[in-house]
């Protein structure tokens, strides 16, 4: 029997069936997440790509199969961007409180939490916002702060589910490349679920292509190809290598 | 007036702190509430206890003999939490999913199903029992304050839990409160839901016996309404709505006393005074 995972595994599934309640989604999935790998889930809308990333990271039991986390790697070391940065409107609270919110289950003392989320919100551009209504920021702002919240755990491997919904293209492109920047610098692996083929080409270093409850699992340069992306997506890709810039 | 109160202290003692320690307790788990928005959620659980107290009553009165257990305050107190926590679990859960896994209706949706139910079966159930009727009907408007000193020694027990439970907790279940999916991701576990919709049951189903809808449902949601207008943070809120509760719980002690007004409904008034006093001043502070 082969091993699931070597020692640079931090999330692996074998013959992983996802979905909800007794309804299976997508069949089969095999997968390993390594140090470094920036991976992209990339399908058309209702393919499973979100059930796919929270069966992998424990939140929805697997109708089969296995999804494990790799060796000395736990919850403590996972960040996670929701799709939604609307969570809290109604509520009182502030980007400080919510990056601090991030921490749960470390154990820091007050002066780590502190310089921890003043380091997370600084890196999104946020720093002088610390102590502002999250409410009154803009829709970008907001989001940042999500992502300030996952990036304060100081993450191994950080899970994003389709960040960029109703962003402008600024705020778009600066969460891009902070992600690609902490990948390439930091070796933080990134799983980011997508719909979007350019942003996958420009930096997947592994992608898993949904269609039609299949997983297609594998290096960004191979998957990524013309034939596979029209069977995935319904439609030819617009360049003619599939790898649009 | 405090001297007029002091000399009722050995008549109302268990009264008063049996009142002051539901407010404690049920600000605390309120805070839970109305961060998740859903304030109506108590009111529904409030009325499914108070349909379980009316089926404890009809019981007690068309089928068991004088003296049995069916007509002890114990077992009209064991229904009142029984429904209550049912009603919790049952509104948690939304409409179950079946095969989809996905809910059939949505959450509010059961609330509101679960508050008629309770409302209008509380009523009926009773309805050709006139003192089981007045007994209900006394219930609901939280008119009658009876606590005994068993009341308050299982409310103080209650009140130690949640209080050392939510203070170590604090983050995490402001986090599960605010971000359910996040929380689940970074360790919290998933049955955190059902926990705190069956401790939220028991809690409500304790204060019910002893304090009636009004005040128990009052309690539940004023006080961190109050606190979430008054914050600029939500972590504060768990150390701002019991003292408000409390506080305003023992005016209403106070004042209700030297004039001869209810206690229980005199609190709601005094948190719905301050809840609309704390709007006026967020509406003023721009924010």
């Amino acid at each position: 029997m082969t091993p699931m995972h070597d020692a640079a595994t931090i999330l692996s599934c074998r013959d992983l069936v996802a979905g909800h309640g007794r309804n299976a989604v997508l069949r089969d999935v095999s997968l390993q997440v390594r140090a470094g790998e920036f991976w992209f889930l990339l399908g058309t809308n209702a393919t499973g790509k979100s059930t796919l990333l929270l069966t992998l990271l424990g939140v929805l039991d697997p109708l089969g199969g296995v999804a494990q986390y790799g060796p000395g790697v736990s919850a403590d070391v996972l960040g996670y961007v929701p799709q939604c940065c609307e969570l809290v409107l109604h509520l009182p609270t502030t980007p400080h409180e919510l990056v601090a919110l991030g921490l749960v289950g470390q154990r820091l003392t007050r002066a780590q939490r502190e310089e921890r989320v003043e380091a997370a919100l600084e890196q999104v551009g946020l720093h002088g916002q610390l102590h502002q209504s999250y409410g009154s920021l803009s829709g970008g702002q907001r989001q940042r702060v999500i992502v300030a919240r996952a990036l304060a755990r100081r993450p191994l491997l950080l899970c994003v589910d389709e960040p960029m919904n109703h962003l402008d293209l600024v705020t778009e492109r600066a969460l891009l490349e902070l992600f690609a920047r902490r990948n390439r610098e930091d070796g933080l692996a990134i799983v980011y679920v997508s719909h979007d083929v350019a942003v996958a080409a420009a930096l997947a270093t592994h992608v898993a292509l949904l269609h039609h409850g299949q997983v297609e699992a594998g290096p960004a340069d191979r998957l990524l190809d013309a034939a596979r992306l029209e069977r995935a997506y319904g439609v030819p890709p617009l360049a003619a290598s599939g790898r649009t810039p | 007036m405090i001297d007029a109160f002091i000399d009722s202290w050995p008549l109302f003692r268990e009264i008063w702190l049996a009142a002051w320690l539901v407010a404690l307790l049920l600000s605390l788990v309120g805070v839970f509430v109305v961060v998740r928005d859903q304030i109506f959620v108590g009111a529904a659980i409030a009325q499914a206890s108070t349909l379980g107290i009316s089926l404890g009553l009809c019981l007690g009165s068309e089928w068991s003999a004088e003296g049995s257990f069916f007509r002890s305050d114990a077992f009209l107190s064991m229904v009142a939490v029984g429904f209550a926590v049912i009603a919790a679990l049952v509104t948690a859960r939304g409409s179950g999913g079946g095969s989809t896994g996905r809910p059939a209706d949505s959450r509010e949706a059961i609330t509101g199903f679960v508050f008629l139910l309770g409302g209008s079966g509380s009523l009926l159930i009773i309805a050709h029992s006139p003192h089981g009727l007045d007994d209900v009907q006394r219930l609901l408007a939280s008119s009658g304050i009876g606590a005994t000193s068993g009341d308050v020694a299982v409310l103080t027990v209650l009140c130690a839990a949640t209080l050392l439970f939510v203070f170590a907790r604090r983050r995490a279940l402001l986090l599960f409160a605010i971000d359910s999916t996040t929380a689940c991701v970074l360790g919290v576990r998933r049955s955190t839901d059902a926990l705190a919709a069956a401790w939220l049951g028991l809690v409500l189903g304790v204060a019910m016996r002893t304090s009636g809808m009004l005040y128990s449902f009052g309690c539940l949601v004023l006080p961190a309404l109050v606190a979430k207008n008054l914050c600029r943070a939500s972590l504060p809120m768990f150390f701002a709505a019991p003292l408000i509760a409390v506080i305003t719980s023992m005016a209403a002690a106070v004042i209700g006393n030297a004039c001869d007004f209810n206690q229980a409904q005199l609190s709601v008034a005094l948190l719905c005074g301050l809840l609309a006093a704390a709007w006026g001043l967020r509406a003023a502070r721009g924010s």
